[in-house]
């Protein structure tokens, strides 16, 4: 995705008034600024995704109206009544032109009404998504903070003891679960686990929560959900560890043949102050984006994940709303999902130019 | 005569190449460093130069390894103490303290994610020298802002600056500035002007004179600049081929050079002032590490060559005693045969870089 380009007003603005303590100052201060440059570059992504997802279903083959008043028609209600009874359900006007429909939409985006789910017409599409996205969101995000810490941590100790045994059977274990796909490795934890050794209760460990606990912020309610998402979250982590793994390893080895690594040396520094602040800060810095691009990745392979550790969240939802043509709940899946991926990699580079203040100066260069 | 404030006896330096194979960069190296001199090491890259002055603070990397001798330093306390038998805790305490050493390229000394101001605190607090008292924030930026003085920049500019924000001649003030903060009595500084302007490398000059007439530290420069050496040294040694082939006060080095190697380097040297020869360069190329001549490792190359040069390696033999190590000392069989080609009519302070 290509940064936004300087646009007029700016160069208006500077011309008007010098750069200063006005309030076109301030203006251009802060639309040189690498974080609002950045967000705007994350709003223009999820209006694009979302235009394509308007685009993809309203030319898909198949009328949602159609296939709705079809469902009341054969449950007995008239022809015309249950088209409009479908037409009323859906969020937009089926007679409007294409353009009206799109400003609707927009409107719907920005407002987070995005009609009702077609399978059960009493919840809104926003309401249906958030009962599954946040137990997604958690055992994805614990997976990923779960291989961060074990990747780099490992990954970093690996290149520290370069040429070892340590470091050959790590790598080895990183190359592993980099490329074996985490649906079969966790297929085959389940199958060693249950159905061989019968020591892991995969039976009970399935859906959210036990049956009769309540939901709520109490210790008992929260330790039930864990329960529940480890094997998701060992399946998200897996991938993502041995890639982390990997990677900082390598960026790791690198950095230890830097200059400034042996300056530290000869300067005297205590080993802890150079393996923190000179080489693991230093080596992170390529590893994070990877940290995005993971989380993309995991949203998206949550599908299958789910599907085999029978986990409800939102690729669960997913997969039954496509195979019930709910259309509505599909496409508010879809952007959600690619808004919270956009929203993870926005984070991660605002966080970026916290640890690395060279990024910052390239973006007020340019 | 006073201790010497580092001696060196019989340092060997090889690196690995293999799991049971290594090469030798520095062989039999001898020393002896009194306090307040500035000794240069000249010689071609590749001849082990760097991997000494590494070696001088045990700063070799991991495939590196000092394999025989002795580095005895006289430290602060007045006590003699062997680098190699130093445990790790000692060695991290001795190092900058102790001796310090300003790198070639000083472009990435400094760890580009922290400002200048940190690479002052992390020292200062990790040697925590200074009666007991306490690094606080300020008392680093007095203290950071008093070493910047001396090396003419500004603090206000640079402490807060991150390095890529400096350039090269700013980045290597401030390594030198940071090299004095602990007040070592060695430095030794690995090519301190290369990758530098010639206006730059002028004042960075300027203010290594003016340091040590201030603070008065020991300095070992590695260069293969002669002109550098002629200006800062008061002993030059020659390497060649990980060994010192010759060694004296600058004045006997490149008037009278004794070895035909130093000879060969000081006539590749463009006069400033006077005709301009056509400039001599030495014939051949220097030996690899892994196929060393035998006897003199110069002796491919030599026109004074003889069938003896082949046998035994030549140790260095003394033609003049002097005081504090200042004696000329050459390996050669034929140092008698040996003349500059011609005759320098300017000083050597006055010839042009390399």
């Amino acid at each position: 995705m290509t940064a936004p380009t300087a646009p007029p007003p700016q160069q208006r603005a500077a011309a008007a008034a010098p750069p200063g303590r006005t309030a076109s100052g301030v203006m251009r201060r802060v639309w040189t600024s690498y974080a609002f440059r950045r967000i705007l570059q994350s709003v223009f992504v999820i209006w694009l995704v979302s235009t394509i997802t308007f685009l993809l279903m309203h030319f898909m083959p198949g009328d949602p109206i159609e296939i709705m008043a079809g469902r009341l028609n054969s449950a007995g209600m008239s022809h015309d009544q249950a088209l409009a009874t479908a037409a009323n359900i859906v969020n937009y006007d089926p007679d409007a032109s294409v353009w009206a429909q799109y400003l609707d939409f927009l409107k719907g985006l920005v407002t987070l009404d995005m009609g009702n789910s077609l399978t059960s017409p009493s919840k809104t599409v926003f309401d249906h998504v958030m009962e599954y996205l946040p137990w997604t969101l958690f055992a994805v995000g614990a997976g990923i903070v779960l291989a961060t810490v074990i990747g780099l941590s490992i990954g970093m100790a690996a290149a520290y003891r370069r040429g070892s045994a340590f470091d050959h059977a790590m790598t080895s274990i990183g190359s592993f679960l980099t490329g074996v796909p985490n649906y079969i490795l966790i297929a085959a934890v389940v199958v060693i686990g249950y159905t061989v050794l019968g020591i892991l209760p995969f039976l009970d460990m399935r859906g959210r929560v036990t049956a009769g606990v309540e939901p709520g912020f109490d210790p008992v309610f929260f330790g039930d959900a864990l329960y529940h998402a480890i094997l998701p979250i060992i399946a998200f982590a897996f991938t993502a560890t041995g890639s982390f793994l990997l990677n900082m390893k390598a960026a790791t080895t690198e950095v230890l043949t830097e200059d400034y690594v042996t300056v530290a040396r000869a300067r005297g520094l205590k080993p802890g102050r150079i393996s923190r602040s000179y080489v693991g800060r230093n080596a992170m810095l390529p590893v994070i984006p990877q940290v995005a691009l993971q989380m993309g990745t995991l949203v998206g392979g949550s599908i299958v994940i789910e599907q085999i550790l029978d986990y409800p969240g939102v690729g669960q939802m997913l997969m039954s709303a496509i195979s019930d043509r709910d259309y509505p709940v599909v496409q508010a899946a879809v952007i959600i999902l690619a808004t919270s991926v956009v929203i993870a990699s926005l984070i991660v580079d605002l966080v970026l130019v916290k640890i690395d203040p060279r990024i910052k100066t390239e973006g007020q260069d340019a | 005569m006073t201790e010497p404030i580092l001696s060196v006896r019989d340092l060997s330096i090889a690196y690995r190449t293999g799991r049971k194979e290594s090469v030798t960069a520095v062989s039999g190296i001898d020393l002896d460093l009194y306090e307040g001199q500035s000794l240069a090491l000249v010689g071609e890259s590749g001849c082990g130069k760097t991997t000494l002055g590494l070696g001088l603070l045990r700063l070799l990397p991991n495939l590196g390894e000092i394999t025989s001798g002795s580095l005895t330093y006289r430290l602060k306390d007045g006590s003699t103490q062997d680098l190699l038998a130093m445990k790790k805790e000692q060695l991290r305490r001795f190092r900058w303290n102790e001796a310090a050493m300003v790198f070639q390229g000083a472009m990435n000394a400094f760890n580009p994610v922290i400002r200048i101001i940190d690479h002052f605190a992390d020292t200062l607090r990790d040697h925590d020298c200074g009666d007991g008292k306490k690094w606080t924030k300020a008392a680093v930026e007095a203290r950071a802002g008093e070493l910047l003085e001396t090396v003419r920049l500004d603090p206000d500019r640079v402490l807060q600056s991150y390095p890529h924000e400096l350039s090269g001649g700013m980045k290597q003030r401030a390594l030198i500035a940071l090299a004095i903060a602990l007040d070592p009595k060695v430095l030794v500084l690995d090519e301190p002007t290369t990758a530098l302007d010639l206006l730059t490398q002028r004042s960075i000059v300027q203010q290594l004179h003016e340091l040590r007439a201030k603070f008065g530290f020991t300095m070992v420069f590695i260069t293969h600049d002669l002109g550098l050496a002629a200006e800062l040294a008061d002993r030059v040694a020659t390497m060649y081929a990980g060994s010192i082939i010759e060694t004296g006060s600058a004045r006997d080095i490149f008037y009278t050079p004794k070895h035909p190697y130093t000879a060969g380097l000081i006539n590749a040297v463009m006069p400033v002032k006077g005709d301009r020869p056509a400039l001599e360069s030495i014939p051949g190329f220097p030996p690899s590490l892994k196929a060393m001549p035998s006897g003199c490792a110069f002796h491919p190359r030599c026109e004074f060559a003889t069938a003896a040069c082949q046998g035994e390696r030549v140790p260095l033999e003394l033609l003049t005693e002097r005081p504090q190590a200042m004696d000329h000392a050459v390996a050669c069989l034929h140092h008698d045969r040996v003349r500059l080609d011609r005759k320098h009519n300017d000083s050597p302070k006055e010839t042009s870089r390399v």
